[in-house]
């Protein structure tokens, strides 16, 4: 049976944590390994880091709304806010470096963009101008299925 | 996060960090390591044995402090990293770039060949 959790915090740095705790304690209810919690734990930090400095360009501009969700399948979070659209496909990928001491040609933009679709088995990004700004990420639970 | 130095030799630092290297606590650190990195022809170990976490903001903080060695003529390596840690090292390409040793004693040894 699926089961499932709200929350919301205020756009601050400081409630990142909150927030992640929240997400990793819905994820340990799914069952996934110490691992897999650390990569759901980061992609929760870079969504809610992402939101805070782009979509609300400062600190305790506006809220987070953040809820999980558990079925058969996967492991669901969603986040809103009200913050300016904010098209995560026009950031461009950082460019990891192909050699070694090459550290001067990495362009480290876009991060946390990168790390959350490198994270999760799903991640999308829709906009509406009634609901703002929504960020889905997915990670499967069933091991066959994960990265 | 708490962050503790020593002067382990000439012109040679251990710097020891512990706890979470996230958009918060990463300002303290980058301004304690520039310090040292800002002087020139500095060497240093990060010590990474007793972090737990790292988001992209501690990552930047750790290109900046290798740039301004580089930029110094200074060296900056990494020990002690945790395996999940080094998966995502490894998934921005920091093992290409970064001398990472398993242990801060392999980092010293290496560094004194150097």
């Amino acid at each position: 049976m699926a089961q499932s959790s709200e929350f919301t915090i205020p756009g601050r740095l400081e409630r990142i944590g909150d927030a992640c705790a929240f997400v990793v304690s819905g994820a340990e209810i799914a069952g996934f390994t110490i691992d897999e919690l650390f990569r759901i734990e980061l992609a929760c930090d870079e969504a809610c880091t992402n939101i805070i400095e782009h979509a609300y360009d400062g600190d305790n501009v506006g809220d987070i709304r953040i809820s999980w969700r558990i079925d058969d399948r996967s492991f669901t979070i969603t986040m809103s806010d009200d913050g300016r659209p904010f098209d995560p496909d026009e950031v461009p990928p950082p460019e990891v470096p192909e050699d070694p001491g090459d550290l001067n040609g990495l362009k480290i933009g876009g991060l946390g963009i990168y790390f959350m679709r490198n994270l999760m088995d799903e991640v999308q990004f829709s906009r509406d101008d009634h609901r703002g700004n929504t960020l889905i990420m997915v990670k499967y639970r069933s091991s066959n299925e994960r990265k | 996060m708490s962050i503790w130095r020593e002067e382990i030799g000439n012109e040679t630092w251990l710097v020891g960090v512990s706890g979470r290297l996230d958009h918060l606590q990463t300002p303290e650190l980058e301004s304690e390591l520039l310090e040292i990195a800002g002087s020139g022809d500095q060497r240093m170990i990060i010590d990474m044995t007793e972090v737990t976490y790292v988001n992209s903001g501690g990552l930047r903080c750790l290109v900046t402090i290798w740039r301004k060695a580089q930029q110094g003529n200074g060296i900056v390596v990494l020990s002690g990293i945790n395996p999940s840690l080094m998966d995502l090292f490894t998934t921005v390409g920091f093992h290409k770039v970064f001398d990472i040793y398993a242990t801060t004693g392999e980092a010293k040894q290496a560094l004194e060949a150097s």
